[in-house]
């Protein structure tokens, strides 16, 4: 197989095999999840200020008091990879070309140079991250095969897709097949993993906001 | 239908008609090393101008920055050549033409006189023969 | 074989100024350094006109078409004059057997000498019945030139992969030189055609240094197919500052933006089309509006649309309704088992009374 042979497959076949799996999984785990259904709460609601689902969604995204002191790098970490992300896969021309041609949606593009800075950043905070995770014994302790295991289905897409377009150790051609390789790999993880999260982040904060807003708690 | 009727702009270059790009000013340090070395060692070198991301407002300010010397070859040879000094003895400037005038190749030469200049020994020899048929003619 | 080449150019005219010249520009074209051209004279000058043997197989005649416009009055013609062109079907003056004669003739006298020229690919299927010359099959007619030769040079993409022949389903059971011939040195000159310049820097570069010049790994002049068209595209800042042509006709197109989203494949191409041009240096596909092909690269033909996006599905996605479909479905039995236990729970749930727990 050659590297144009390769890179043809990846944007063919491998690509209609990771979407198919993708949509399959979130659809079946998204349904499941939310045709669970929870028992209704009898009691008479109680009200305060700020208890709501709505409410949750957002504080849930602000570290509690004390906690950014207590643990700066999962937080401040935690941020910029989230946020890289985003700029990366949003904002990054062949991306934003890449969902036109799925689902014909399109919006301006950032320069190349200022995704390439974005991956470097997010990668960065990424290895923090990591090490950190490492580093403190009850975060190694908590962690399982598949913290691991999803960080580096995470970081390589990133990690391939500059080390593409910086044409290093590999040629482009090559470099880029693995890169949506890599991308492919995480489509077919994600919804069998806790990267599922993207997809269910909202709704269970909804829900843990509702729940407590109903006893008159804001959480 | 004239130029005019097709919509179509005509654009240079990125970004407009570019300008300088810097490339340019490091290229007289690379100079004055290289007449530094034919100075020292009598080593001539050679800069390759179309092998550089070099503008044309950039060549424009290196050739006006050198400026012109005493001599100026031309070459006629499968189009012409110009073989000029610049305003620095011992440097200079050699654009190549085709036939049709377009320029080939250029380059900045760091010599006492350019190997093109100077006849081959295998050419005066054939030259030396012409000079003897002529004169057994007379 | 006669003397040497700077005798047989002085014959012709060609004086050894013009001659130290041309050898300047195509070591600048080579991306060799400066004082290489002198050297390059030198060698050149004192080498012998080498025999060249051109065969054609399944090809279109677009390489010679190629080659022969760098002929004069240009000096890439010169190179003409440097070898002994001894079997090129299209060139040549004689035609049928006499034709197939110098052939013969020329592969006796140079045998283990002469350098082959192949465009074309050749076809295996039927016993290589697809393409034949004089009732000779194509691949017979290479291996016997080949065993003689002291190299070969693929010219174009069919003699270097394959080519359009071999496009996707292959009816004649296509291949290339490399594919066949495994005990000679080969050089590729991919594309389609090859830029004039590339053919004859490499043939100078044969008679230069007697050697085929430094190769990648898909068997490549690197001195021409270093670089991708993408990184020595003028329109590159474009592509940096995310300002892309959307149709061929918009005002990006018109401003000449970068193309990539027209499916330019650019980016995964090695080729000197952005340096070197095509025409005399006058333009060259990207210039003139359209996005490159990849046409020197192997099953360019293959590589998912000629106007689709590098970054865009090579196909329309075959399974993504289907599995939506099935994910559905699985969530929907999955949350009806899950009704079903739940069910199951609360039916077998007994309640304790105060009685039971002072049992």
């Amino acid at each position: 197989m050659t590297d144009l042979q390769f890179l043809t497959w990846v944007r063919g076949p491998g690509l209609n095999i990771a979407i198919g799996i993708f949509l399959l999984g979130v659809l079946w785990r998204l349904i499941e999840i939310y045709t669970l259904g929870r028992r209704k709460d009898l009691a008479a609601p109680r009200h305060a200020a700020g208890a709501s689902g709505f409410h949750t969604v957002f504080r849930r995204s602000l570290p509690l008091p004390g906690m950014l002191k207590r643990s700066p790098v999962s937080y401040i970490g935690g941020y910029i990879f989230h946020a890289g992300l985003a700029i990366i896969v949003f904002l990054g021309a062949p991306h934003i070309l890449l969902i036109k041609n799925l689902v014909g949606l399109s919006w301006p593009a950032l320069p190349s140079q200022f995704i390439g800075l974005a991956a470097v950043v997010t990668m960065a905070a990424m290895v923090v991250v990591l090490a950190d995770r490492i580093n403190k014994p009850v975060k190694r302790f908590l962690s399982t095969f598949e913290d691991w295991f999803t960080w580096a289905v995470t970081f390589l897409p990133v990690l391939t897709g500059w080390m593409a377009t910086q044409h290093l150790l590999l040629p482009y051609t090559q470099m880029l097949a693995l890169h949506i390789l890599s991308a492919e790999i995480l489509l077919v993880v994600l919804p069998f993993s806790k990267l599922l999260h993207g997809f269910t982040l909202f709704g269970s904060r909804w829900y843990n906001g509702k729940v407590n807003a109903h006893k008159g708690v804001p959480v | 239908m004239s130029l005019d009727a097709i919509p179509i702009h005509v654009v240079n270059a990125p970004s407009g008609e570019p300008g300088l790009t810097g490339n340019a000013p490091p290229l007289l340090r690379e100079l004055l090393e290289q007449v530094r070395r034919l100075l020292d060692t009598g080593e001539p070198s050679a800069i390759d101008l179309s092998a550089l991301p070099l503008t044309p407002a950039d060549l424009d300010w290196l050739h006006d920055k050198l400026g012109s010397g005493e001599i100026a070859v031309a070459l006629q040879a499968n189009g012409e050549s110009t073989l000029n000094e610049t305003g620095c003895p011992g440097v200079w400037w050699i654009t190549h033409r085709n036939e049709q005038g377009a320029v080939t190749s250029q380059f900045i030469e760091v010599t006492f006189v350019p190997e093109l200049v100077k006849a081959h020994p295998r050419d005066v020899a054939i030259g030396q023969e012409q000079l003897e048929f002529m004169i057994s003619d007379l | 074989m006669q003397g040497p080449l700077i005798d047989t150019l002085a014959r012709q005219g060609i004086t050894r100024r013009t001659f130290l010249k041309y050898c300047a520009t195509l070591a600048s074209m080579m991306a060799l350094p400066p004082t290489a051209g002198r050297a390059m004279a030198e060698a050149m000058a004192a080498a012998r006109r080498p025999s060249v043997i051109w065969l054609p197989f399944q090809e279109c005649t677009g390489c010679t078409e190629s080659i022969t416009r760098s002929h004069s009055p240009t000096i890439e013609g010169m190179i003409f004059d440097m070898i002994s062109l001894d079997y090129q079907e299209t060139l040549m003056a004689a035609a049928g057997h006499q034709a197939e004669a110098a052939r013969a003739n020329a592969m006796k006298e140079n045998a283990g000498k002469y350098l082959l020229i192949v465009d074309g690919s050749i076809p295996l299927k039927m016993d290589g019945a697809y393409s034949c010359i004089g009732g000779r099959s194509n691949v017979d007619i290479l291996k016997e030139a080949a065993a003689g030769c002291a190299a070969i040079v693929a010219m174009g993409s069919c003699a270097s992969y394959g080519g359009i022949p071999k496009a996707n389903p292959n009816p004649t059971g296509a291949v290339s030189v490399s594919d066949i011939v495994k005990d000679k040195p080969i050089v590729n000159i991919p594309g389609c055609p090859p830029i004039p310049v590339v053919m004859t820097g490499v043939l100078a570069h044969y008679l230069t240094f007697g050697s085929l010049p430094a190769l990648d790994d898909k068997g490549r002049p690197k001195s021409f197919y270093g670089d991708t068209i993408h990184d020595r595209c003028y329109r590159r800042p474009f592509y940096d500052q995310g300002k892309f042509a959307r149709t061929f006709d918009d005002e990006g197109a018109r401003q000449g933006w970068c193309l990539f989203e027209l499916g330019c494949k650019g980016p995964v191409t090695h080729n000197a089309c952005a340096t070197v041009k095509w025409n005399g240096g006058t333009s060259w596909p990207v210039e003139s509006g359209h996005g490159c092909l990849g046409c020197s690269e192997p099953d360019f033909w293959d590589g998912g649309g000629f106007y689709k996006a590098l970054s865009a599905p090579a196909d329309p996605l075959k399974f993504a309704a289907a599995a939506a479909v099935v994910g559905a479905g699985a969530g929907v039995a999955v949350s009806f088992a899950n009704r079903a236990k739940k069910s199951a729970a609360r039916a077998s749930h007994e309640t304790t009374t105060l009685a039971d727990l002072e049992k």
